[in-house]
């Protein structure tokens, strides 16, 4: 029994949306939380102007801060969609900002100069070497998973294994140094603000986006995590688009890792990206995305680390103390999977 | 024990299945089930087996009336349903399988595996079974798995034994070893129903048999009373059916030719040869084949013997991409788990194969998509309201359609439809065969896949009967009728 959708109440669209669109009960819950943190620093109508750049401030911190994590989670977005999941994103983090910590310190400055090239900074060459370090990770990941057959937990287990120990073995003895135009990357000021890494977060975001929804590649990717067999017999090559997934993803990490070093000037090989994969699939969870693969958006993806990023703010505002903080996470996570799971069924 | 069941009633909904059926079995003797699918064979065995309660009708065991309300107390009067599929887990070993869900337990409530082994060996040996209690399951081969689950249900005191088609997966040498076993149970008053369509084997192992048409028992008897040709007289019934193709289509170039193609232990030295504008049938019983055979020829089904030749060219197949981009098209039978994806709507499902095609600049070009499919949906005449919609909103003919309409767009030369009107009511079933015959008009060269006589009659030029993985014979014209495809198919 269909109801008139014009004699609907703007309460009655309302419900429909949280009970059938999984975005929309996600963007109700971020709309809930940022009024909550809102209100929590102190909202004064009176001094709103003095208010109102505490918010911002407060806000290009959140995003600045999530904006690496918020990038690798794009990628594993791609990898869930597939009915996967990548467990090596914060080791692969680390062994590719070796590769770029390495590249950056063993070229001498002169070197584009004697090879008559000109007004090319030496480090494109660290960052080339990280994009393709990241690809090739993630190749590896793709290969096993998609060729051997592995299951993808397996794999990317193993692979999160080795990447952060031959790191941190190999990169005992290097020393660090990054060149300062080098930290311009990330930066830069934009209008008295370090903005650049929230930049590149949106830009990935819209460029994935477009992947997902508009091209061959995109699609065969939610085809194959909702019914891998009736991809195949479509003519679906699923071991390469399985595969290349594992590659964006390492691809997507590896970009995280550039924007990391440039931000901070340094790695620590022992702690940089731990926890990134489980924060990466808390906030492709919470989107909406399934972890059975087939569904699931890139936008969702983006508002789930949202949801995260912000009730972080708000409990550190709220004084919560830092051991409970993880706690809460876990709460939301649960929450928003129960809550995706009662629409399932209405 | 001797069973007797009396008048049984059994409806689902609008559709009797079973109008006021009576069933024998005496005991230690082994009666054959027969029928066609969907005549009712397994609702009544189910009623037996306590799986589903009857509507009317009485069931007795020497003389008692009974009633059972589950499988357990089914099993608790002495009769053991053994299904096609085995109930077997094949990471424990033999004798734990044999007490599964009844363990014997020491007093510390520990499981007592040297008693268990001991009685499992005990009954292996009464039987005269040679089989090591403790190999694991999975060491086994069929045959053998077939034989610890009957083996299972007489440590359980089952008197009668309900076997539903055991031979299907099983090689020749493997069913020669369930009948020593059937023999042996004979010989210890256990009654067995059979249920099978393979009628040399019911003409082999048979003491009876009965035959369901249409949910009415229609034939029964002893075995040495009658042959191969009368029981499957019996099974498709007596009125002909007519409404065969036109004949006389005009018929084009070689599409696709088999060259002694073998995949073991799936099908072996397969010859054919499909021209264009011709619709070939494929046909025999579950588990002859031939759905093997042809995934194979898609490249879904990996490495294979012999030689495939598309437009006279020898090709080989390795992958689904590799057939695509040869022309050849492929209908999958279960839709729902092979033909849909069911988290897509009705356009995406309906352009999936083309979409590389539908690009520009590395984007999906949108317009041309729905275009393409707006082409297919009017000429397939696919009943939907948008196109946006799930896949799944669809009726189970509009579904296929929409499965048929990704292939088209591909424009095959050859395509292959496996079981294409499964699922489908009476009404799409002739659209779908008007289409099918339409693309062969149109100079595609068409294999249908259908256990089904009548369809390859109303849609084929002349049929393949593949039993156990080898083509028997071939049938056209005259010969192609129902008899004669059951007769080839039972291996008669």
């Amino acid at each position: 029994m269909k109801t008139n959708e014009k004699n609907q109440t703007l309460l009655q669209k309302a419900v429909v949306q949280w009970k059938t669109n999984p975005l929309f009960s996600t963007a109700c819950v971020l709309v809930l939380m940022i009024i909550l943190q809102t209100l929590a620093l102190g909202f004064d109508f009176e001094s709103f102007g003095a208010w109102f750049s505490h918010w911002t401030r407060n806000w290009i911190n959140i995003l600045r801060n999530n904006a690496s994590v918020g990038i690798v989670a794009l990628g594993m977005t791609f990898v869930i969609i597939s009915g996967g999941i990548d467990l090596a994103v914060g080791s692969t983090l680390v062994a590719v900002g070796a590769v770029l910590m390495v590249c950056i310190n063993s070229y001498p400055d002169g070197l584009f100069t004697s090879m008559g090239i000109t007004g090319l900074p030496v480090y494109v060459i660290g960052i080339a070497a990280c994009l393709l370090m990241g690809c090739a990770l993630g190749g590896v990941s793709g290969f096993l998973i998609a060729k051997q057959k592995l299951p993808a937990f397996i794999a990317t287990l193993g692979m999160m294994k080795i990447c952060r120990s031959v790191t941190q073995q190999v990169m005992q003895t290097q020393g660090v140094k990054v060149p300062s135009d080098f930290l311009a990357i990330a930066n830069t000021k934009i209008g008295g603000q370090v903005v650049l890494p929230i930049i590149y977060w949106l830009i990935l975001a819209v460029v994935l986006h477009i992947i997902s929804r508009r091209t061959t590649f995109g699609r065969h990717v939610y085809a194959i995590g909702s019914n891998e067999r009736t991809a195949r017999l479509s003519g679906v090559n699923v071991e390469k688009v399985t595969a290349l997934v594992y590659v964006l993803c390492g691809l997507m990490v590896s970009i995280a890792a550039i924007i990391q070093v440039a931000r901070i000037g340094s790695m620590d090989y022992a702690n940089a990206g731990s926890g990134y994969e489980m924060d990466a699939i808390a906030a492709v969870v919470v989107g909406g995305t399934s972890m059975s693969g087939g569904k699931g958006s890139i936008l969702g993806t983006v508002l789930g680390m949202l949801i995260i990023a912000v009730m972080n703010n708000l409990l550190n505002l709220m004084g919560v103390p830092p051991f409970l903080r993880e706690a809460f996470k876990g709460f939301i996570v649960i929450a928003a999977v129960l809550l995706q799971k009662k629409e399932k069924n209405a | 024990m001797n069973l007797s069941m009396k008048g049984i009633v059994k409806s689902f909904g609008a559709n009797d299945v079973l109008k006021a059926v009576d069933f024998h079995l005496n005991e230690g003797e082994i009666c054959a089930l027969l029928g066609e699918n969907g005549a009712g064979k397994s609702t009544l065995m189910n009623i037996l087996g306590g799986v589903l309660p009857a509507d009317r009708g009485t069931i007795e065991l020497d003389g008692t009336p009974v009633a059972f309300a589950n499988p357990a107390q089914s099993l608790g009067a002495g009769i053991a349903f053994i299904h096609q599929e085995l109930n077997l887990i094949n990471d424990l070993p033999v004798y734990e399988n044999m007490f599964i869900g009844r363990e014997i337990k020491k007093k510390s409530g520990f499981l007592d595996h040297a008693a268990m082994y001991q009685q499992t060996k005990a009954l292996f040996e009464q039987m005269e079974l040679d089989i090591d209690p403790g190999a694991m399951v999975s060491s086994l081969d069929a045959s053998f798995k077939q034989i610890v689950e009957i083996a299972r249900a007489l440590m359980m005191n089952a008197s009668i034994i309900i076997m539903d088609e055991p031979t299907t997966s099983l090689t020749d040498p493997e069913i020669e070893r369930v009948f020593d076993m059937l023999r042996t149970l004979k010989a210890q008053k256990v009654g067995v129903v059979f249920i099978s369509h393979k009628l040399r084997e019911v003409m082999e192992i048979c003491d009876r048999y009965t035959v369901l048409r249409d949910g009415v028992m229609v034939a029964d008897g002893y075995v040495k009373d009658t042959t191969i040709a009368d029981i499957a007289r019996d099974m498709v019934g007596h009125e002909v059916r007519t409404g065969g193709k036109a004949g006389g289509a005009k018929l084009g170039e070689e599409v696709l030719r088999l060259e002694g193609l073998t995949q073991e232990p799936h099908f072996r030295d397969v010859h054919l040869s499909v021209r264009a504008g011709e619709v070939v049938g494929v046909t025999g019983l579950l588990g002859d084949g031939r759905s093997e055979l042809f995934r194979t020829v898609f490249g879904a089904q990996g490495r294979y013997q012999g030689q495939i030749y598309m437009h006279g060219k020898p090709v080989m197949v390795a992958s689904t991409q590799q057939a695509l981009a040869l022309g050849i098209g492929y209908v999958p039978r279960n839709r729902k788990e092979n033909g849909i994806i069911k988290d897509m709507n009705i356009l995406e499902n309906g352009t999936i194969v083309t979409l590389p095609k539908l690009t520009r600049r590395g984007l999906i070009d949108r317009k041309r998509q729905h275009e393409q499919f707006d082409v297919q949906r009017r000429e397939l005449r696919i009943k939907m309201e948008r196109e946006t919609d799930g896949i799944t909103s669809l009726s189970g003919g509009n579904q296929q359609k929409v499965v048929l309409a990704k292939w088209l767009s591909a424009r095959p030369s050859l395509l292959i439809l496996d079981n294409p009107t499964q699922g489908v009511d009476v009404g799409a079933k002739e659209e779908i065969y008007e289409i099918i015959l339409r693309l062969a008009a149109q100079g595609v060269a068409v294999i249908v896949l259908c256990s089904e006589a009548q369809e390859i009659i109303r849609l084929c030029d002349r049929a393949l009967v593949m039993y156990h993985g080898s083509v028997r014979s071939e049938v056209s014209g005259e010969t192609m009728n129902e008899h004669e495809m059951m007769r080839l198919a039972t291996g008669g």
